[in-house]
Parts: structure tokens; C-alpha cells; sequence
């Protein structure tokens, strides 16, 4: 026997050794709630999601696919052809042992791109620990089994040597399959199946509208238990989708708390939601630590509570969420966190009450008033007073039904939206509001957590619409717009919701406005989460802006993948502290373009950036900049109209 | 952004009439009327603050109802016929058009006016009395002359209405013929509108009850009161609550338009129109006391100059709507830059009072530091960007220069401002050491800070000369260096020392002082109140009839009951003829100017005031090489059009031209400073 032919016999071992570990692991998904899974589509639908969807992702960084299509195809495609290595005829080829080799070449190749990329230095966002480990282990593997392979291809010239090379792979190839249930190789299996079982199937579907798979899904009030307390609390799909995290640390660069020194990484967060479920009080986790880390007690386990001072996560890490999607955006294993953080926030809001302090005031508010502020709703037009802003309760109907949202109560948004009103009004468009009627969207609510709340709010908003005819609603919020668009229809309300940028990139487009050049400017645009990640809408606004002729500078940051300000998911009520603030981060970043002028498209961007002191540039809404530029092309260069002078008698 | 502006952008509806915020401007009289109408500026000046934002802008104060009270004096509005209905209606639409409400006030003056204009006929009272204001004595009103003053308001209202006007108030304050009626200081009378207040409330109710019936319930009808006359013999504070709880619980008015004081002389002219020696807001309590007995919204003017007060007296409850009346002379968009958050914009109203003190004699009102006020048809509030970017150099860094480097960095200029000292303001930092005259240094603490935000290149400490300006090669160069105050041409001036020594502490002088005036403007009379509060005994001497005799009537009796309080000798129509030193004082000599008789006085220190003679070397250095030699085209300055030189081309090539204003080249004032600057900079 030579040392090459107990190759196929290790890979044996280890898929046997390896089925036994997640085998563990599954045990515990099964202890998740119930989700409906249609495992035909998924698994019909697994080589396109792998290849296109998770590779469009794992291909921003270069470095990464570089170093995982070699490591992982030579990987299987070794031990694919090891198993096949048990048909006795082959493994007396030496052509076989050859591309056995070469398999375990292309491997090792794979290896050495991820140990540079860990070694002499890891990237910061890398976890050390077992994931430093892991290329050791694959290197060493992916050696023994080469020399193993070009010995036996070679007519095992040198026996002794082999079964040194042999044992070094088993070894390592051991290691691996013994640490699949909690180790990195977790990635793989785990990965696969959460790819082909996602919560969230739409999102792989080129069909669907951005916004259909990033709304909230409803709770049900009636539960038993509202949210999610322990791990069992997860669906078993979600408990899935943690053990697939392979700790590359994307979502935690991209995380705007983490950037602003407050004690959230999504990565550490996932990690350690993985870690419940296995309960006991290790937490091996080797990478970056929560910034400014709220000391916690550690007690983990499938029926453990979670977020809290004695369990494995503090509710400092929860509330600093501003559910901006930036790490669901970044997720190459397609992780949700946004519906996990949002799961337990509605355990702490509806179970427990524990909100932080100052977000009980909206949301008191937002349950008696209406309005997170406690202003009154007919309050809501009075920024409007002496501007023509008809009500749909006089008109009845009306082509475009303009949602006013919160902005309206607030002296900067209002600047906003009566520039809208006033560009509305001059291209002659047939609108009106609800005035007093409009209540609260309940996005503010929702994002902290107190679903019931959002749902009255959405149920009494879609009860106020149905009683009136338009064609769309418009808004200039990206919250409420998210909010009407994808999440009322679990309510009964569907509604064709146009985002102001796009709805006057459609006027001046179809030359129903006339905008004067602003050229000789230079501006910068901001995305807004809930316009650009959340709903896809990245082209409209920039549209507008180049039809206004002004010079765009992009941050590094843009489009999709463009940077919260900080105001979303409630974030500025619950008012974490970390070490800067995330508007200070974004506007240093707008700073980075020169751009005198940061256009903008959304109210909460718009408080939080102009809420940066000391120098910085100008933040203007997208309709502020288009309304300025329609005035200066209707003003006339004979000034003021000359009055009637009394005619002699 | 400032303490409860939310208060003030809250809009207000009285009877179905929403007024889009809580600032308003008050009727007043800026002697714009011509002919009798509203016509092109006065609506122009009214447009302005519709665009600026304001809710609601009364017009037409003291407006007439009949000819015995005659539009003329204050060139005001007469709606005494059908002639001014067209022009209410143009004027109100034009001001519809930007979201904001125009309202006038309605009146009869009664004893306060005069009987030598117009139509020469007699004033009328509720009794023969003379007031000390208008030294004229009425006659006592007969029941028919009643009736017909009390058709004459129905008829006038019914204008208003037909005009558009979203509404009216009556004049019930500063000692009109309602209010004549209600004092017990000027009403005597015996039958059914004298003696109880009940009875002297009469003619009033029957005013508004026939303007009501005239013009329906739901057209807003207003009036202003005192809310306490403070006077001996006047309205006290519990009369006046009195009275706006009666008219008010009859559903005579929609709202009360509450001042404090009354004006029966000079002296309660002038507080009834605080300046700038009085604190912000004096009067608040006044409208306050009565809001808590009525159920109608409650107006108030009076010095309310910024919108901070006027935010915290409606978030407070004192009122409901926040007249900002000078204050929108001083800056027309003061709302407007509030909900931009542009609040630091906001050319803040100083209090100086030199808008109202030219309308009493004779002049129209004009901001003492926003040239463009009253002038819209010909003056920008917002100035337009130049199509072409010039290098300027502004040499004075005083009022003018300031002024002057605004409107040129506005422009799109790129802009250089020399100034000698370490200070900007020029003049201005002379000006507001004098104890309540401080206020002023809030027009150049506006100036700078806009060229700051503009980014001009602010050069202290700097004087310009030839080489230094020549570095810049500039386009345009603008000598605003003021002037310096001269000792005049007494035998002996050389032993006076001037205003600005003692403003500026060069000299403190002690013991007897002799201040003598030319000028008769503020400079002499705030350095008196100086000098005697430094522990002089002061003489001030005047060449003129009376002290202080340039200051307007809000303003002059201010600094003579400071003199008077201060016991400053004052002594008119005599001339400084000589100084000479005896021993270590002097001598003084004075020439009474009407009998030539001389007197001496034994003194320790003589202080003159002649004003400026203009700082112009540079000028004349530079004249030479300008391309237009230094030269302002005076037809196209008045005209408000761009000067000939800078468009004909003669302007082409290479070199600068040269325009030199305010002081630097007469001595004047603030406000001519300013223009001079405004006029010529807006074209350049």
C-alpha cells in the first residue's frame, strides 16, 4: 500500500467527521421557529445565487475572489476526484495522481493569496484566532496531499517521505472536518444551505423591484412572545444564516457606528448571535472588539437571553444600529442583520420596555399623538400658510397625492418641501396632501422596535387613503417612501410611491420645467439609505443634478454602497455614545470631494449634516438646488413690475 | 437659529383669515403716499416685505376717513371716496401674490393735525381743547357732525373691502378722535359721549358698529389702543382693559393692536416710539394685561428689533402676533432669512430712529443703514451678481467703505478693504462711545460680518497708498476715507479741543466746560450728557435756535431731558467768537447771535463740533491716473442707472477707475454714506 492510497480513504474520514460536527450544528437550527422554505426553487436557484449574486459581491474585493475560487475549487475539486480515487483501477494511474496534484497545486495556490493577505499583517476587519489558523490548516493540508499525489505520480520513488506527507494532510485535513460545526470550514456547508434557504429569496431575483425584499416583514401581535429574546426566538433559517459568516469583516469596515467609536460591529454581532445558540460561555472570537465594549456577562444558550448586561450582547450594541443596510449590502454570505437587530429590538420595546431613554418620548408620542414630536397633525400644513397646497379633502382627487412626512414640523425640511410645493406648483402638477389626516408613516417606530405601534400608524394611514383617488404618492422623505412603498402592502395598501428626486427628474426631462444652469459649481451627492440601498434609487438624483449643469464630484463612498449619515433606525432618539458622530464622519467625506455644496434628498440627512459644526459645505436638498435654478430662470431682467401712477383728472 | 422661532412661523387665522406667520409690520406713515394713493413705491416698499416673508403688512397709518383729517401732512392715504378703491385692489393683489396679508389703518385724527393744509378746514374734537403736539384748537363736534364722522368710517371700510384688503383697524391710540372721545383729558362733553366712561365709550362703538354693518361679520375689522396713557388725568391701565373688554365682548373688533403711552407732546411722542435708549421691548406688558381679559388676538409694536424678543413674547403668550415695523425698514426679508436659517443675515434695526424723525419734518422715511428702503423701484434689497468678476479696492474701512465692499463682494467682486486702524466702523466707533448711542455699532458689526461671510480681504491696520493699491491691479477703486473733524475759525480755535477728543478720551476734560455746536445734530448733544456724567458742569452753546435742532422729534427730546436731568446749561442762538487762555483756564467769548450782544465765559476746557472736512490726498493721488479721473456721473446716480463710463466702453483696457464717497467727500451723514456706497456699487 502506498501512502497515496489512503487519500480517498482521509477524505472519507473527514466528510464522516465533518457530517457528525454539523450534524451538531443542525440540531441546533432546528430548535429555531419554523420558515417556510421552498427548498426545490432555492436549490434550483443555488449555482445562479453562488455564482452571480455572492460573486458580484466577493469580487469588490479583489483580493478575496482571487484567493477563494482556487482555494475552495481545488479544495473540492481534490476531493472530488479522492473519492473517485476509491475505484481501485484509478488509483493505480499515475495520470490520475497527476491531476490529483494539480488539484491540490491550484489549492495551494488559493493558500498562499490568502496568507498574504493575512501574513506578515492580516487586514484589520480580518478575524485572527482560528481564521488566522485556517490557511495553516488548508496550506498544510493542501501540501501534504500535493507531495502525497506527486510521489504516487511519480511511481513512489520515495515511500517514507510519502507517508511523512500523507500524515501532515491528515493532520491538517482532520483539524478541518473536526472543527466544521464551529470552526471557519462552518462557512461552507452552512453558507450553501443558507444560500439555498434564505429568509429573504427575493432579493437573488433580477425581477424584483430593490425595495420588495428590504421591507420589514410584519410581526405577528398575537404571538406568544413578540420578538426575538433567545435563539430559539430566530426563525431556524436565521440561526443558519449566522453560521454562514465567514468574518470577513466587510460589514463592520462598511458599519457607520463602528467607524463612529460606537459599540456595534455587525460582524462581532453576528458572531455572537452564532455563538448563543451553542450556549456555554466561550466566545471565540478573534477579531476587532465592540468599539468602546460595554462589559457584558457571556451567558449564552439556545433559551439564554441575548441582549442584555448578563448575556453575550450588551443593549448599547442593539440601539447603536442606525439600520442603514451598509453590512447587508457588503454580506457576501448574504446575511440579514438588519432583521436580526430589528427582531430584538422588538423583544426589548414590546416585551420589555426597554427602550433607551431617549426614545421613549417619540414613540410615547408616536402612540398618542400620532407623531413621534407630539405636534399636533394639522399642525403639519402650517409651514405652508400663504402657499398654494391644496387639501385632497377639498379636491377629493388629485393626480399626485404629496406625502408630507415629518419634515414638515421642522424649519430646515420645511425649506425642503416648499421649494417642492413651489416647483410642484409651477410645472402646473395636479396635487394635494392630507393635511391633518396624514398621520405619521411609523418608520421610526418600526426601527425602534414597537411594532404595534407601526402597525395602528400604517393600518390608519391606509384606512385615510382609500378614501381618496390619486394616481401616486410623492414624497420627499426616503423613510416614509420605503415605508408606503414596501411595507403597507402587508397592510392592505399598494401604492405606486415616487421619490422627489425621480418624480422631478421626470418634469424636467419631460420639459414641463424650465431650469436655469447652475454651472460653475461644484456639488456632491449624498445617497440616502432608504433611497439608495433600500429602493435602488441611485440614477434619478444625479440625473436632476447634471440637468441642473452642475459639476458632480462623487465621494468614495456613493450610490449603493454610499455612507449613512446617522439619522436612520432611530439611532439619533436612542443616542449611543461613541467616540465622533457619524454625520462629522460623512461630511469629512464630503469634504474629501472639495464640493462647496452637498446635495441631499432626504430630511434626516439633511438635520444630520447640517447639525456638523465648524467649517463644512453647504447642504442642500436636491428640490432647493432644482427650485433655484427654475427661479433664476423665470426671473425677468426688468425687475419689479412699475405700478399704476395716477392719471390726471 | 433662535429660541421659538417655531412661535413665529405658526400661522394665525382670525375669521377664516390665515396669516401665514406672527410677524407683522404696523400701519405707518412713511410719506410715500402721493396724491393721496398708494401708487409704485409705496406699494414697492410693501412688496418687499411680502417677499421677505412677513405675515401681515399694515399700510396707510393714520389713514383718512374724512377731509376735516386731512391725508396730507404725512403725504398719507385718503379714503374719504371711491378714488382709492382701484388702487387698494392693485395693491393688494400685488401683495397676495406672495403669500402674505395687507391690512390699513382707518381714521379720523380729530384735534391732531393741522388745519393749514388741504382744505383749510378747522380740526375737531369731542371738545374745544388744544393738543401740544399739533398746536391746534379744535372745534367741539356736533351730533350731526358725529353722524357724518361715523358714516364717513362705514363708507371707508366698505372700501377697504371692495379694494380687497384683507382687512382694517381703526386708530384708537396716540390721541386720535376715538381716543380723544374715551380720555377724560380731552373729551368735556356733557351729553351722551361725556363724562362716564360708558358714555365717552359711545362714539367709538358706534364707529365700529357701523363699519361692522357696512362690510358683514366676517371681514376683519381691528383697532389700536394705548393700553395704559400714562398720563395724569389720562387713560389709566384699568380704563384701558376696561375698553378692550367692552368693544371686545360687544364682537366689535377681531383683534386689539395694543401700544403703550400716548403723544400728546414731544416728550411722550418720543417714548412712544422708543429709540435706541430704551430696552428692547418696554411696552410688553402692556398688550400681555390685556390678552388675559379678551378672547381676540393681540398685536404689539414697539422697539421689538430682533425676532428673538419677538419670538419669546409670542412662545410666552404676551401676544399673538409681533409687530417688527422698523425693523423690517432695516431689512425688508427678516422672515424669509429666519426659515432659511439664514438668521445671522439679518440687518438688524439699530433703533437709531431716523425712518420716523424725517417723516415729521417733512421727508420721507428712510433706513438710517439699508439704503435700499423706500427706493425698491430703483435700489436692489438683493443684489444681482455682475456678469464679469473685476478686482476692487475699497480704501476706509467707516461705514461707506463697508457698505461699499458689501455691495462690490456681492457682486462677485473680488474685493480689497484697507483700513488704517485696528478697527472697522469708522465714524460709528466714535459715535457709539456717547452713553445710549452705542446701539449704532450694530450697522457696522452687520457690515463686517457680511464681508467676512463674503470673504472680502480685510486689511487692519493698513493704509493704502499708490504702490499698495497698485499691487492689486485693480478695476475699481473706492476711497471711502471719511473725514476728520475740524475746530472751526474762532479767533483762537487752537485751545479747543473737538467731540471725537473727548469721545475718544484724547481729552478728559474737568471743572467748567463750554461745548459749542455747529452742527446741531447728535454728536454735540450725546458728548454734553458725556461730559456732565464725567462730572463737568457743561454750557452748551449753539449757533442755532434751539439744541439739537437737526435731530428729529424721537430722538431730540430723548437727549434734552437727559440734559436737563444732568443740569446742562443750554444756550441757543449765540456763537463761539473766541478762545484765549488766562491763567491755566480760558476764556470763551459768545455772540448772541440775534442782538450781537458778547459775553465771556471763564472755562477749563472749550470742545467745539463742526463736523468733518474730507480726508481726500488719496483721492487726489490717484485722481490723475483713474480712467475717468476720479468723476461720478451724477445723472445716472440719481437715476439709479449704472454709470455712463463703466458701459460705454471708455472703461475697456487697462487701469482703474476711480469713485470716491461719503465723508470723503462732504461731511454728512450715516445714512448718505451708505446710499453713496448702494447707488454706485450695484452697477459696478
Amino acid at each position: 500500500m502506498t501512502a497515496a492510497a489512503f487519500l480517498p480513504w482521509l477524505i472519507v474520514a473527514m466528510v464522516l467527521v465533518a457530517a457528525v460536527q454539523i450534524g451538531r450544528r443542525v440540531m441546533l437550527w432546528r430548535a429555531g421557529k419554523t420558515a417556510r422554505v421552498d427548498w426545490l426553487a432555492g436549490l434550483k436557484a443555488l449555482p445562479r445565487r453562488y455564482l452571480v449574486d455572492v460573486h458580484h459581491v466577493v469580487d469588490r474585493d479583489k483580493s478575496a475572489s482571487r484567493m477563494h475560487v482556487p482555494t475552495a475549487g481545488g479544495l473540492v475539486l481534490a476531493s472530488g476526484l479522492l473519492v473517485l480515487g476509491l475505484v481501485p483501477a484509478l488509483a493505480a494511474s499515475r495520470v490520475y495522481w497527476a491531476f490529483v496534484a494539480l488539484a491540490f497545486l491550484v489549492m495551494g495556490a488559493g493558500v498562499v493569496l490568502e496568507v498574504r493577505r493575512r501574513y506578515p499583517r492580516a487586514l484589520p476587519r480580518l478575524s485572527l484566532g482560528r481564521w488566522q489558523r485556517l490557511p495553516v490548516h488548508l496550506g498544510v493540508f493542501a501540501a501534504g496531499g500535493l507531495l502525497t499525489a506527486l510521489l504516487a505520480a511519480l511511481g513512489n520513488p520515495l515511500p517514507a517521505l510519502s507517508f511523512v506527507t500523507f500524515l501532515a494532510a491528515a493532520a491538517a485535513g482532520l483539524a478541518l472536518a473536526g472543527t466544521a460545526g464551529t470552526g471557519p470550514m462552518r462557512h461552507a456547508l452552512a453558507g450553501a444551505t443558507h444560500l439555498v434557504a434564505h429568509p429573504r429569496p427575493r432579493r437573488f431575483d433580477p425581477a424584483s423591484q430593490k425595495g420588495e425584499a428590504t421591507g420589514l416583514r410584519p410581526l405577528d401581535l398575537d404571538a406568544e412572545k413578540l420578538g426575538a429574546e433567545t435563539p430559539a426566538d430566530f426563525a431556524w433559517n436565521r440561526l443558519l444564516a449566522f453560521d454562514a459568516c465567514v468574518q470577513c469583516g466587510r460589514c463592520e469596515a462598511a458599519c457607520p457606528a463602528f467607524a463612529a467609536g460606537q459599540p456595534l460591529s455587525p460582524k462581532h454581532l453576528i458572531a455572537d448571535l452564532a455563538a448563543a445558540a451553542g450556549g456555554g460561555h466561550a466566545r471565540p472570537y478573534a477579531g476587532m472588539p465592540y468599539p468602546n465594549e460595554r462589559a457584558v456577562g457571556g451567558a449564552a444558550g439556545l433559551d439564554a437571553p441575548i441582549v442584555s448586561p448578563e448575556g453575550l450582547v450588551h443593549p448599547d450594541t442593539l440601539w447603536s444600529c442606525t439600520t442603514c443596510r451598509a453590512c447587508v449590502e457588503e454580506c457576501p454570505m448574504m446575511i440579514e442583520h438588519v432583521d436580526a437587530i430589528v427582531d430584538l429590538r422588538r423583544f426589548q420595546t414590546l416585551e420589555l420596555g426597554a427602550v433607551p431613554m431617549k426614545a421613549e418620548e417619540p414613540l410615547a408620542h408616536s402612540r398618542g399623538c400620532d407623531e413621534p414630536n407630539g405636534r399636533p397633525l394639522f399642525e403639519r400644513t402650517d409651514f405652508a400658510a400663504g402657499m398654494s397646497l391644496p387639501r385632497i379633502v377639498e379636491k377629493g382627487e388629485a393626480e399626485v397625492l404629496l406625502w408630507l412626512g415629518q419634515a414638515a414640523y421642522d424649519l430646515r425640511g420645511q425649506r425642503t418641501l416648499k421649494a417642492l410645493i413651489q416647483t410642484l406648483n409651477s410645472a402646473g402638477v395636479d396635487f394635494a396632501v392630507l393635511g391633518g389626516q396624514e398621520r405619521d408613516c411609523g418608520d421610526l417606530a418600526r426601527r425602534l422596535g414597537d411594532e404595534a405601534t407601526f402597525q395602528r400608524l400604517a393600518r390608519a394611514n391606509v384606512e385615510t387613503l382609500s378614501r381618496y383617488r390619486f394616481a401616486r404618492i410623492l414624497t420627499a422623505d426616503p423613510h416614509a417612501l420605503h415605508v408606503i412603498r414596501n411595507e403597507y402592502p402587508a397592510f392592505g395598501g399598494s401604492y405606486d410611491v415616487v421619490h422627489h428626486t425621480a418624480f422631478l427628474a421626470e418634469l424636467v426631462e419631460s420639459g414641463r420645467l424650465a431650469p436655469a444652469s447652475l454651472a460653475g459649481r461644484a456639488i456632491t451627492y449624498h445617497d440616502p439609505c432608504y433611497l439608495g440601498r433600500y429602493n435602488g434609487e441611485v440614477e434619478a438624483p444625479r440625473a436632476l443634478l447634471d440637468a441642473l449643469g452642475l459639476e458632480r464630484r462623487e465621494m468614495a463612498r456613493s450610490g449603493k454602497r454610499s455612507m449613512c449619515c446617522g439619522g436612520g433606525g432611530g439611532a439619533p432618539s436612542a443616542d449611543i455614545p461613541g467616540d465622533t458622530r457619524i454625520p462629522d464622519i460623512r461630511m469629512g467625506q464630503v469634504k474629501e470631494t472639495g464640493a462647496k455644496t452637498v446635495a441631499v434628498a432626504c430630511p434626516q440627512c439633511t438635520a444630520m449634516l447640517e447639525g456638523v459644526t465648524g467649517d463644512r459645505a453647504e447642504v442642500k436638498d436636491v428640490a432647493e438646488l432644482l427650485w433655484e435654478a427654475v427661479e433664476a430662470g423665470r426671473r425677468t431682467p426688468a425687475g419689479a413690475a412699475p405700478a399704476r401712477e395716477l392719471q390726471p383728472a | 437659529m433662535i429660541a421659538n422661532a417655531e412661535a413665529l412661523l405658526k400661522p394665525l387665522t382670525i375669521k377664516g383669515l390665515t396669516i401665514r406667520n406672527r410677524v407683522m409690520s404696523t400701519s405707518h406713515a412713511p410719506s410715500y403716499g402721493k396724491d393721496g394713493k398708494p401708487q409704485q413705491r409705496y406699494q414697492l416698499y410693501h412688496e418687499e416685505k411680502a417677499k421677505g416673508g412677513i405675515g401681515l403688512t399694515m399700510f396707510g397709518g393714520s389713514s383718512s376717513v374724512s377731509m376735516d383729517s386731512p391725508a396730507a401732512p404725512w403725504n398719507q392715504i385718503s379714503v374719504a371716496d371711491d378714488s382709492v378703491v382701484p388702487f387698494f385692489r392693485e395693491f393688494s393683489e400685488r401683495i397676495h401674490r406672495h403669500g402674505a396679508r395687507l391690512m390699513i389703518q382707518l381714521t379720523h385724527m380729530g384735534r391732531r393735525t393741522k388745519w393749514d393744509t388741504e382744505h383749510w378746514l378747522p380740526v375737531k374734537s369731542a371738545s374745544a381743547t388744544r393738543e401740544p403736539a399739533s398746536r391746534a384748537i379744535a372745534k367741539a363736534l356736533e351730533q350731526e357732525e358725529i353722524d357724518r364722522i361715523v358714516a364717513d368710517f362705514a363708507a371707508a371700510a366698505r372700501r377697504c373691502k371692495e379694494g380687497g384688503l384683507d382687512g382694517c383697524e381703526i386708530s384708537a391710540a396716540h390721541g386720535h378722535l376715538v381716543d380723544q372721545f374715551w380720555s377724560p383729558h380731552s373729551n368735556h362733553r356733557t351729553d351722551k359721549y361725556g363724562g362716564s366712561l360708558e358714555n365717552r365709550m359711545r362714539f367709538g362703538i358706534e364707529v365700529l358698529s357701523a363699519m361692522r354693518e357696512a362690510v358683514g361679520d366676517d371681514y376683519v375689522i381691528g383697532m389700536r389702543m394705548s393700553g395704559d396713557e400714562m398720563l395724569k388725568g389720562g387713560l389709566s391701565h384699568e380704563d384701558c382693559v376696561a375698553i378692550a373688554a367692552e368693544y371686545t365682548s360687544r364682537g366689535l373688533v377681531d383683534f386689539l393692536n395694543v401700544i403703550g403711552g400716548q403723544a400728546r407732546d414731544h416728550i411722550a411722542h418720543a417714548i412712544s416710539l422708543p429709540n435706541m435708549s430704551f430696552p428692547v421691548a418696554p411696552f410688553l406688558s402692556l398688550p400681555s394685561a390685556i390678552k388675559r381679559e379678551v378672547d381676540v388676538p393681540i398685536f404689539h409694536a414697539q422697539r421689538v428689533t430682533d425676532l428673538a424678543t419677538g419670538a419669546r413674547a409670542v412662545a410666552e403668550g404676551h401676544v399673538d402676533m409681533i409687530a417688527m415695523t422698523r425693523a423690517h425698514i432695516a431689512d425688508p426679508h427678516l422672515v424669509k432669512k429666519l426659515s432659511e436659517g439664514r438668521a445671522d443675515d439679518i440687518r438688524q434695526c439699530v433703533g437709531a430712529g431716523y425712518c420716523i424723525d424725517r417723516i415729521y419734518v417733512g421727508g420721507d422715511a428712510l433706513c438710517i443703514q439699508n439704503a435700499a428702503t423706500g427706493r425698491e423701484a430703483t435700489m436692489p434689497h438683493v443684489i444681482d451678481k455682475a456678469a464679469t468678476r473685476k478686482t476692487a479696492v475699497v480704501v476706509g474701512g467707516g461705514v461707506g467703505g463697508l457698505e461699499a465692499a458689501r455691495v462690490l463682494a456681492e457682486r462677485g467682486h473680488a474685493v480689497t478693504l484697507f483700513e488704517k486702524s485696528d478697527r472697522l466702523g469708522g465714524q460709528i466707533n466714535v459715535a457709539s462711545r456717547a452713553t445710549w448711542r452705542e446701539a449704532l455699532s450694530g450697522i457696522p458689526r452687520w457690515l463686517v460680518s457680511q464681508l467676512q461671510k463674503l470673504g472680502v480681504d480685510i486689511r487692519l491696520n493698513t493704509e493704502a497708498d499708490e504702490a499698495a493699491i497698485a499691487a492689486l491691479s485693480p478695476d475699481i477703486v473706492i476711497v471711502a476715507t471719511g473725514g476728520l473733524p475740524q475746530k472751526g475759525e474762532a479767533k483762537g480755535f487752537e485751545h479747543a479741543v473737538t467731540t471725537w477728543d473727548v469721545l475718544e478720551g484724547r481729552s478728559q476734560p474737568s471743572g467748567t466746560v463750554l461745548l459749542y455746536d455747529e452742527i446741531g445734530g447728535h454728536n454735540a448733544a450725546s458728548t454734553a450728557e458725556v461730559l456732565a456724567k464725567m462730572g463737568c458742569l457743561v454750557e452748551l452753546v449753539t449757533h442755532d435756535r434751539m439744541i439739537g435742532e437737526e435731530i428729529g422729534p424721537t430722538n431730540q427730546p430723548v437727549h434734552l431731558r437727559e440734559l436737563y436731568k444732568l443740569g446742562v446749561l443750554m444756550t441757543p442762538n449765540s456763537e463761539l467768537i473766541e478762545i484765549y487762555p488766562e491763567g491755566n483756564r480760558l476764556i470763551a467769548a459768545i455772540r448772541n447771535t440775534m442782538t450781537d450782544a458778547e459775553e465771556e465765559r471763564v472755562v477749563d476746557a472749550v470742545v467745539v463740533d463742526y463736523g468733518t472736512l474730507p480726508v481726500d490726498d488719496l483721492h487726489f493721488a490717484l485722481k490723475d491716473k483713474a480712467k475717468n479721473r476720479g468723476l461720478t456721473d451724477d445723472h445716472a446716480i440719481v437715476a439709479g442707472e449704472p454709470q455712463p463710463f463703466e458701459i460705454n466702453g471708455a472703461a475697456s483696457g487697462q487701469g482703474y477707475t476711480l469713485y470716491r464717497i461719503g465723508d470723503a467727500v462732504a461731511g454728512r451723514n450715516i445714512h448718505a454714506a451708505i446710499y453713496d456706497a448702494l447707488r454706485l456699487c450695484k452697477d459696478l
